[in-house]
């Protein structure tokens, strides 16, 4: 038992303890989503095979007209290209020591300005539209997330208050022009994105199966060697991390700490408007007015499942997607509400949050134990 | 009654990851001045910090009269007339004087025999009577904030007086007095023990042990070294028990040769962030191969005028010129390209990113020129090739070489790697804010001679100290200040420390 705690304490504790911290996590999340099924009289392997089989893992028992294991994979793979997005938007910030939770209004804010200004555009070809979209995206987000910054270089205001404030002000502008203008008269939301301009091809038949082609995906995949590139190997990204890490510092050797909290937060913008386009003109394909998707919280959860490294990204939005886009199907095979899904994303989340906690603790118990050692050899050298 | 009046027995007290003492033994008799001499982390503290009943040893047993106690917290340490002034004083800074020491065990009286409140008057009057017995010069209705450090020493003297405590502790009292306040100290602790106090003495410096104490303990890495009589032991023996090996008392200093000019300050004058002049209509020049040294007690403006100069403050008024091009309004990194290396006060906040790997930090000066970069890209294997070199070079000892997190080093390693930054940039000129602050000896001396070599290769050095004796072991040219204020500039030859001291406390003539 000791053995399992010292080596358990040891792993958590080495170069590689985030990773291991969030691998546990995940364990511990599905021993206690397990319990809850049980407890509601349901079996937790059929659940969590239907949630596998809902993204398209495993096969299901049955396919519908058109459907198959690759479509439900692909839309997976929509929901996980923005969620990946933005999850990047916040590493890119946290770097930086700026917590940026206002993913979610940069996210609406270009998602609504490239739908507006692209998308109903109908005399753009789609060729040039979709680019349109991107460049929108980037460039709505991109500043929005540079005026925060801004706003705490000039003014001092700190980015979890800006954000929140923005967040709400987006969000109702939006939905005021929405609804006076842009309004779907059936589903009460903004009209749908034209096949032309949208992010992701829909009714794309594969082998019988019905498929869609998140094309953001692509950019996602690039987004993700180009932050851990930007992070990891250049001047630009090593002063972000110093100014992240101990402002002081950054400044004593001769970093423009301002320029890069404006700078870092540009970049969490740009990727959080790429999230928003690939959203909304991908994977909605429209806009709920006056609603802030919970993907830009989320996001944040993933961002710090993932250790807040681009790599770690990938696999956290994996998994929370897997529960988010397995739910329906989960819901319907177990005959439990589909709202389980985001209790279990909670419950691995607030696992993950408390990584760190528990790497601390384990640094703590190591010292007491391999001190304990050293405690007892000088009486062992007079025994002896 | 026992011979001794505290007897500490085989201590032994363990911090996560060091044991701080390791079987220690000591016995005090009554009135006697005992001290005890360690370098930092030698387990002084911790040892006072158990008898003042702030940590419970992890073994041993502590007796006081001869009669064993075990202490909770620090009132029942109080509570058998133990008291202790701490290195940081422990003042609330708007109370009076009076109301600072009476605070928690206030005289009061009940007004209509019911409402309790505090007799104030009659405690300015109790603690009046008190600072004229003991010659400790207080005014008891004065405000802490108004007051210098060391009449806010002789508070906390005065509130163990008042709470009547026989055994009184002091730790490191005298490392931020000037010499002639350390004299007064020394001198109010001669009058406490010939009262029939018993004084513990908390010291790194020996000269005042030998000064004042009738006994000393001499620890080193938690372990009770010896215990000597300070009358039969002579300083040499000393510094060489504290150290564990023979120590040179003295720093090796060729004689001066002086080139020009390389810093030219001209009426700085420097705001704080609340507008306050905290440097004011300062000029000095150093030359090549000349250590100027800034004597002054903390917070006079020392460290806003190294600020300055290495571009972290704004100069208000004044320039600044290095090598005979002005820099008043240079960023921080043009002033250090064209050869402003700085080694700053607070090593953790401001020196280093202690979450940064040491090959990182080693980095910090260079990471943005070829051959450590290219077009913004970081050649990984030229930073890890300078680290190691650089590792080499200044002896910085760490647990994974390049790779391992500063913040695991310990703080000698992380000044090393610090000194050996900026002395790696051969700049023109070198600012050293407290160099040796929190150093033990043998770090302290491979940081003093680094110093030296780079002033012999011709650097100019702007050396800032809290500590008079660096001051004048080092420097070739003392400027004094007060309040912002240089008091004088004199060749380091044509001053003793007792003259650079009065200047330090604003006398003008000194």
């Amino acid at each position: 038992m000791k053995k399992i705690r010292q080596g358990l304490a040891r792993l958590l504790s080495g170069p590689h303890g985030m990773f291991w911290g969030s691998v546990l996590s995940v364990i511990l999340t599905i021993l206690t989503a397990s319990a809850m099924l049980l407890i509601m009289g349901k079996n937790p392997l059929i659940a969590f095979n239907s949630f596998l089989q809902g993204c398209g893992f495993v096969p299901k028992a049955k396919y519908g007209g058109g459907g198959g294991m690759l479509g439900d994979f692909t839309h997976f793979l929509s929901y996980l290209t923005p969620m990946l997005l933005a999850s990047l938007a916040f590493i890119a910030a946290f770097k930086a020591g700026l917590f940026n939770i206002g993913i979610s209004g940069q996210m609406l804010l270009s998602g609504f300005l490239a739908t507006v200004l692209v998308a109903y555009n109908k005399q753009l070809p789609s060729a040039l539209s979709r680019p349109l979209v991107i460049l929108v995206g980037i460039v709505a987000g991109g500043l929005l997330g540079a005026l925060v910054g801004y706003l705490k270089y000039r003014f001092n205001i700190h980015e979890v208050v800006s954000t929140i404030m923005i967040n709400y002000i987006i969000s109702y502008l939006t939905g005021f022009f929405i609804n006076n203008s842009y309004v779907d008269l059936m589903t009460r939301t903004s009209r749908p994105c034209p096949p032309g301009a949208r992010l992701t091809l829909t009714k794309v038949v594969i082998g019988g199966v019905n498929c869609v082609i998140p094309m953001g995906l692509g950019i996602a995949a690039l987004a993700v060697v180009l932050v851990w590139f930007l992070f990891s190997r250049t001047t630009f990204g090593f002063e972000l991390r110093a100014v992240g890490e101990n402002s002081h510092c950054a400044r004593y050797f001769g970093v423009n700490v301002k320029r890069s909290v404006v700078a870092a937060m540009g970049i969490s913008g740009m990727l959080a408007g790429l999230a928003g386009v690939t959203y909304y003109l991908g994977y909605t394909n429209t806009i709920i007015p006056k609603t802030l998707s919970a993907m830009g919280y989320d996001s944040i959860s993933v961002a710090l499942l993932g250790g807040a490294s681009p790599l770690g990204a990938v696999l956290a939005a994996v998994i929370v997607s897997i529960f988010h886009q397995g739910s329906n199907y989960m819901s319907s095979t177990v005959g439990v509400s589909k709202e389980i899904a985001s209790l279990i994303t909670g419950i691995l989340l607030l696992y993950a949050s408390c990584v760190t906690y528990v790497r601390a603790i384990c640094d703590r118990f190591l010292q007491r134990e391999t001190h304990g050692d050293e405690a007892k050899k000088p009486e062992e050298v007079k025994a002896s | 009654m026992s011979e001794y009046i505290v007897e500490m027995r085989h201590i032994t007290k363990y911090f996560p990851g060091i044991t701080a003492n390791d079987d220690v033994s000591i016995a005090i008799r009554k009135g006697e001045v005992y001290a005890l001499l360690g370098e930092n982390g030698a387990g002084k503290s911790t040892l006072m910090s158990m008898l003042f009943g702030m940590y419970e040893p992890d073994r041993g047993e502590i007796l006081i009269d001869g009669r064993p106690v075990v202490f909770h917290s620090s009132n029942d340490a109080a509570a058998l007339s133990i008291g202790m002034v701490h290195q940081h004083f422990t003042l609330v800074e708007n109370y009076t004087v009076a109301e600072n020491i009476v605070l928690g065990k206030e005289p009061v009286k009940r007004r209509f025999g019911l409402l309790p409140w505090v007799d104030m008057a009659q405690a300015n009057q109790e603690i009046n009577a008190l600072s004229q017995k003991y010659g400790l010069a207080v005014n008891a209705t004065d405000r802490i904030e108004d007051l210098p450090v060391s009449a806010r020493q002789r508070v906390e003297i005065l509130k163990m007086l008042y709470r009547r405590a026989e055994i009184m502790i002091f730790d490191e009292p005298t490392a931020v007095l000037t010499p002639q306040e350390i004299e007064a100290l020394l001198k109010i602790i001669e009058d406490l023990r010939s009262d029939g106090k018993t004084i513990i003495l908390i010291t790194h410096k020996i000269r005042e042990i030998k000064q004042t104490a009738d006994r000393c303990a001499i620890l080193r890495a938690g372990r009770l070294i010896d215990v000597r009589n300070v009358a039969e032991t002579s300083i040499q023996e000393m510094a060489d028990l504290m150290v564990g090996r023979r120590v040179s008392l003295e720093t090796h200093k060729s004689p001066s040769s002086f080139g020009d000019t390389v810093l030219c300050v001209e009426h700085l004058t420097v705001k704080n962030e609340q507008r306050f002049d905290v440097v004011r209509d300062v000029s000095f020049s150093i030359r090549a191969g000349e250590i100027f040294a800034i004597a002054g007690v903390s917070g006079n403006g020392q460290t806003e005028i190294a600020d300055a100069i290495a571009g972290l403050m704004n100069a208000a008024a004044g320039t600044i010129r290095l090598n005979g091009s002005d820099i008043t309004r240079a960023s921080i990194r043009e002033r250090a390209s064209s050869g402003v290396a700085y080694v700053p006060e607070d090593r953790q906040k401001t020196g280093v990113v202690l979450d940064f790997t040491l090959q990182e930090n080693l980095s910090l000066r260079k990471y943005h020129r070829p051959p450590f970069s290219e077009h913004g890209v970081i050649h990984r294997d030229q930073v890890r090739k300078y680290a190691q070199t650089l590792i080499e070079r200044y002896d910085i000892r760490s647990g994974q070489g390049p790779d391992t997190c500063v913040r695991s080093m310990s703080g000698g390693n992380q000044q090393k790697a610090i000194v050996g930054r900026e002395i790696e940039e051969a700049a023109a000129l070198i600012i050293f804010v407290q160099p040796t602050r929190g150093l033990d000896i043998g770090a302290i001396e491979h940081v003093q001679a680094h110093i030296l070599k780079e002033r012999d290769r011709g650097a100019a050095i702007l050396l800032i100290s809290l500590e008079l004796d660096e001051i004048m072991a080092l420097a070739d040219t003392i400027g004094v200040i007060y309040r912002g204020e240089l008091q004088t500039i004199a060749p380091a030859d044509g001053m003793t420390a007792n003259e650079v001291g009065r200047y330090m406390m604003g006398v003008k003539e000194a």
